[in-house]
């Protein structure tokens, strides 16, 4: 499944370095602001992370020194490393859409769509952020953490919830602009 | 009150009007989803299920794996392993009719089995080895041809992105659906090989023969790729005799392409940090697409459309062969606009609950729908690896690519039949190694 | 999935949706479906149920926050696996070193339930409409087996978390993975061995991996299993609101003949396929229930961490198993009154 700006007129194909998997094509390879360096920080920090506790394990349990519960750091990793890359998506136009249709269309009705597309967008992503605090605040005094480590849940759900606000807001952004936010 | 079936009918409509009004695929996914559940439920659960299901997904260990795999595919890119592939397979057979053709077969299927993605195989392969074809005087439609069937090796041999959320999408086990994979997965690359064999018997200007390779000059090639191979035979074969989960597979994998990368001397700040940032912006994607797509199955689920619709085909008294054909049609259609593995998603909550009250293993059938979805990938209007084939070489139309891949199409067909004939040829594997 | 819908729902008064994790087969879900049978039965149609099965409507782990906001009338919950505003609930499930059978395990719940105002507190919101006691876990391994505590020794085994601290006492080596894969471990000799029911036998088809079965007794306790939101609750009108009262200790029954009935099956299924049943020696059960015991106790302090006093209810539940026959009045609400 890919990004379907990759147009019957031959435009903006996919560059091999861009297409690691079959869910993006034409992402922009830079990102600008402070917002997208700290996502890439975090969720660079979250991909080693995770990497590192799973080696760990395996050479662990090969040398007889266990390291229980790397399954925990594991997923602690891939909630920031998720997070994170979803914000990063936002920022760089990279989600998975069809364009087959509206790149057919005049470019003010595209632009109306794609502003559309954007509040819906934001939308989604404001119930996201409102059932996750729902749920955070019901839990935050009810110790939530994981069974071995103890790492504790709230914190993670606060990582999430603030950035699917953060990328509720950028949807937003696109939205209030005149294009939708296409010419990023 | 109206009925639930029809609610999840009307869904399905507003879904496929905000795709094609361009929201984001994982987003109107959640909208549907949610809203149905606002309307059949209440408001208040649809937000918490919201909050519930957006947190478990990037919470869920298995479903981690997918970016460490698309990690390990980055770094091995970084460090010329798709170069390496091809030449060393177009040294060994280069010297046959079309035998450039068959190497980058070889070499799609060995970037393949480090990549989880058809794009990123058809893009790296590409890049190489359609210079060369060229070069030697190759039909340009058939050279493109055999990349873009070549490519979709990537999305079924293991590793494989789609196969990771299937697995999650229908909670069964990655390490068996990997092992399902092998077979059909090495079977179609055979199938290609003997599309282009007999192509190239008939009409020996396809793919002229390049000079023939010494054999010493051939063995000493073997040492570019020795490294590359025993990554792919560690990685996989570990996983094969229990030295690691096939989760843990994943970070092994890393690992040892950061040690690839460091033995090749390609070690460096910007690479890893050029692999980290194409990996997260691919992962948050499917990320968003995956909450989608679990959302939206929850309200499919509890409309009960799929239990309607399987109740038409039991009452039209189809033989489960006949369904199973009409789905891979009607994924074969749906392919022409959407494809990999936001079809899947879409499609999954559907027709597995169908498929496995038809008595198919679900196993099975996420290697049928895997495979369905691939030749996707290839045929018109939008088959995707063609328009990154065409990016690479610009001066070619889509029209002589598109013509090029129609025998390989043909192979793809057989291919699915042998599939869909004959099940052993997926399940026979895990359930000799036990997944 | 939901199951066709018989036709008495269009009269029923009340149309209660009810949701699992499990599919219909398993053997929760049969007590399940005897239970609610037994209840359109008894209200003459008046209540009528709409299932979801297969975690089609609920999630596994969060389940009782979800039936708290309405996802589900009615719904299993499993306060054993929660990972956060359960700790009691889960904790008391280690308490029970000594209970004989899943009927007592039941009763020692009512009776703490009853006591310790924080059982109340855990389920706020939601009426817990049937409790349900676990057969003993024992230690199902490849192709060493456990005869004695001394076999654990260097045995790498996949245990739940609160068994990992008796067996690292005991020189066995755990390991926390995903049951899901605990199949093909056993398979490759990843581990030695899994802490497991007998009914997973068959019911995992771990008689293809595994040759011995040790009875070790891991003590199991009971714990809330289903329950229905307070909303759904409200809705009812006082007599049904009684027979759903009424109706709990016929789920609990289904559930324990379901129950029973999968672990006699994994056991029948064990000897016709070359899977050994072990037994420890009476000396070496003993010393292990002691064992579990301390660790216990040591759970129970540590819920102080969480504001909890956890001593009192394990002290209480170890009084009322010593003194044999158990009997409280069961309260069918969470909410402490
Ligand atoms: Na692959
Ligand atoms: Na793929």
């Amino acid at each position: 499944m890919t990004e379907r700006k990759a147009s019957p007129s031959g435009q903006d194909h996919p560059s091999p370095e861009d297409t690691m998997a079959d869910l993006v094509s034409d992402v922009p390879a830079q990102a600008h602001g402070p917002l997208a360096r700290i996502a890439y920080l975090l969720g660079g920090f979250g991909l080693l992370g995770a990497t590192a506790a799973d080696t760990l394990a395996v050479a662990g349990r090969h040398t007889g020194l266990h390291l229980l519960g790397s399954i925990e750091l594991v997923q602690a990793m891939v909630v920031i490393l998720a997070s994170s890359a979803m914000l990063i998506v936002t920022i760089v136009h990279g989600h998975a859409s069809v364009h087959m249709l509206t790149e057919r269309l005049r470019a003010v009705t595209a632009a109306r769509l794609a502003r559309i597309a954007a509040l819906l967008s934001a939308f989604v992503f404001l119930v996201f952020a409102a059932g996750s605090a729902w749920i955070g605040a019901e839990l935050w005094n009810g110790h939530e953490q994981t069974e071995l480590l103890h790492i504790p849940l709230r914190w993670l759900r606060l990582l999430w919830t603030v950035f699917a606000v953060l990328i509720a807001w950028r949807f937003l952004r696109y939205a209030l602009r005149a294009d939708g936010g296409h010419e990023a | 009150m109206i009925a639930p079936e029809l609610i999840g009918l009307c869904g399905i409509l507003i879904l496929l009007a905000m795709l094609a009004a361009g929201v984001p695929i994982g987003n109107s996914l959640s909208l549907v989803g949610l809203g149905g559940l606002a309307v059949m439920i209440s408001p208040q659960a649809a937000v918490i299920k919201a909050g519930v299901v957006s947190f478990e997904v990037i919470m869920k260990y298995e479903l981690g794996v997918l970016p460490l795999f698309l990690l390990m595919a980055h770094l091995c890119f970084a460090a010329g392993a798709s170069r390496d592939f091809f030449d060393v397979a177009a040294k060994f057979v280069g010297h046959r009719r079309g035998g450039l053709a068959l190497a980058s077969i070889g070499g799609c299927a060995g970037f393949g089995a480090i990549s989880g993605s058809s794009l990123a195989t058809v893009a790296t392969i590409s890049s190489v080895a359609l210079p060369e074809m060229r070069k030697a005087g190759y039909h340009p439609g058939f050279a493109s041809g055999a990349l873009a069937a070549g490519g979709t090796l990537g999305s079924l041999i293991p590793p494989s992105g789609a196969l990771i959320v299937f697995g999650i999408i229908a909670e069964q086990s990655i390490g068996k659906l990997f092992a399902a994979a092998v077979v059909p997965g090495i079977s179609q690359a055979i199938f290609y090989m003997i599309a282009i064999v007999i192509l190239c018997a008939f009409m020996p200007g396809l793919g002229p023969a390049t000079a023939r390779v010494p054999w010493s000059e051939r063995l000493r090639s073997l040492r570019k790729v020795i490294d590359i191979f025993a990554l792919i035979v560690f990685v996989i074969g570990g996983l094969m005799i229990g030295w690691f989960t096939p989760t843990e597979a994943a970070s092994v994998g890393v690992t040892c392409a950061m040690l690839l990368l460091a033995v090749r001397g390609q070690f460096s700040r910007a690479a890893m940090v050029d692999a980290l940032q194409s990996t997260l912006r691919t992962t948050g994607m499917i990320y968003v697409v995956i909450i989608g797509a679990l959302l939206f199955a929850t309200f499919v689920s509890i409309t009960g459309i799929t239990d309607a619709l399987s109740g038409i085909v039991r009452d039209l008294d189809a033989s489960p062969l006949t369904a199973i054909i009409v789905m891979a049609l009607l994924l074969l259609l749906l392919g022409s606009f959407l494809d990999g593995v936001a079809l899947m998603l879409l499609t999954t909550p559907i027709f597995l609950p169908i498929a496995v009250d038809l008595g198919y293993s679900p196993i099975w059938f996420g290697i049928f729908l895997v495979r369905t979805m691939e030749i996707g990938f290839i045929h018109p209007p939008l088959g995707l690896n063609i328009y990154v084939i065409q990016g690479i070489a610009k001066d070619l139309s889509l029209g002589t690519i598109f013509r090029g891949v129609i025998p390989f199409l043909a192979a793809d067909f057989v291919h699915l039949g042998f599939l869909i004939g004959f099940p052993a040829l997926t399940l026979w594997l895990p359930s000799v190694v036990g997944g | 999935k939901p199951v066709p819908q018989p036709p008495a729902q269009a009269n029923a008064e009340v149309v209660l949706t009810y949701a699992s994790p499990y599919p219909p087969g398993h053997p929760f879900s049969k007590a399940d479906i005897d239970w609610m049978r037994h209840v359109e039965q008894a209200s003459g149609g008046r209540i009528a149920f709409r299932p979801y099965w297969s975690g089609a409507l609920l999630s596994s782990d969060m389940s009782m926050v979800e039936i708290r906001h309405g996802l589900a009338d009615i719904g299993l919950i499993t306060p054993i696996y929660s990972r956060g505003g359960a700790h009691l609930l889960r904790a008391q499930s280690g308490f029970y070193g000594g209970v004989k059978s899943l009927q007592d395990q039941v009763a020692v719940y009512d009776c703490l339930a009853g006591q310790f105002p924080q059982f109340g507190k855990e389920l706020e919101g939601l009426h817990v409409l049937a409790v349900q006691g676990g057969n003993f876990p024992g230690v199902l391994t490849r192709d060493r087996p456990v005869r004695s505590l001394a076999d654990l020794k260097g045995l790498r085994l996949r245990a739940q978390s609160d068994a990992i601290d008796v067996l690292r006492e005991l020189g066995a080596d755990p390991v926390n993975m995903p049951m899901g894969e605990v199949y093909s471990a056993l398979a490759k000799g990843v581990i030695d061995g899994v802490v497991a029911p007998a009914d997973t036998i068959k019911s995992l088809h771990f008689a293809e991996v595994a040759r011995h079965f040790t009875a070790l007794h891991f003590s199991r306790g009971a714990y809330p299993a289903r329950a229905m939101s307070d909303a759904a609750w409200r809705r009812l009108p006082p007599d049904l609101q009684a027979l759903m009262t009424q109706s709990k200790p016929v789920w609990e029954g289904a559930l324990a003949r379901q129950i029973l009935k999968a672990e006699k099956d994994g056991v029948a299924y064990a000897s016709g396929h070359g899977v050994e049943m072990l037994a420890l020696p009476p000396a070496d059960q003993r010393r292990f229930a002691a064992l579990y015991n301390i660790f216990a106790l040591r759970q129970a302090k540590g819920l102080s961490a969480y504001g909890i006093d956890g001593v009192p209810v394990l002290t209480e539940a170890q009084r009322l198993i010593a003194g044999g026959e158990i009997r409280c009045p069961a309260g069918i609400s969470g909410v402490s009154k």
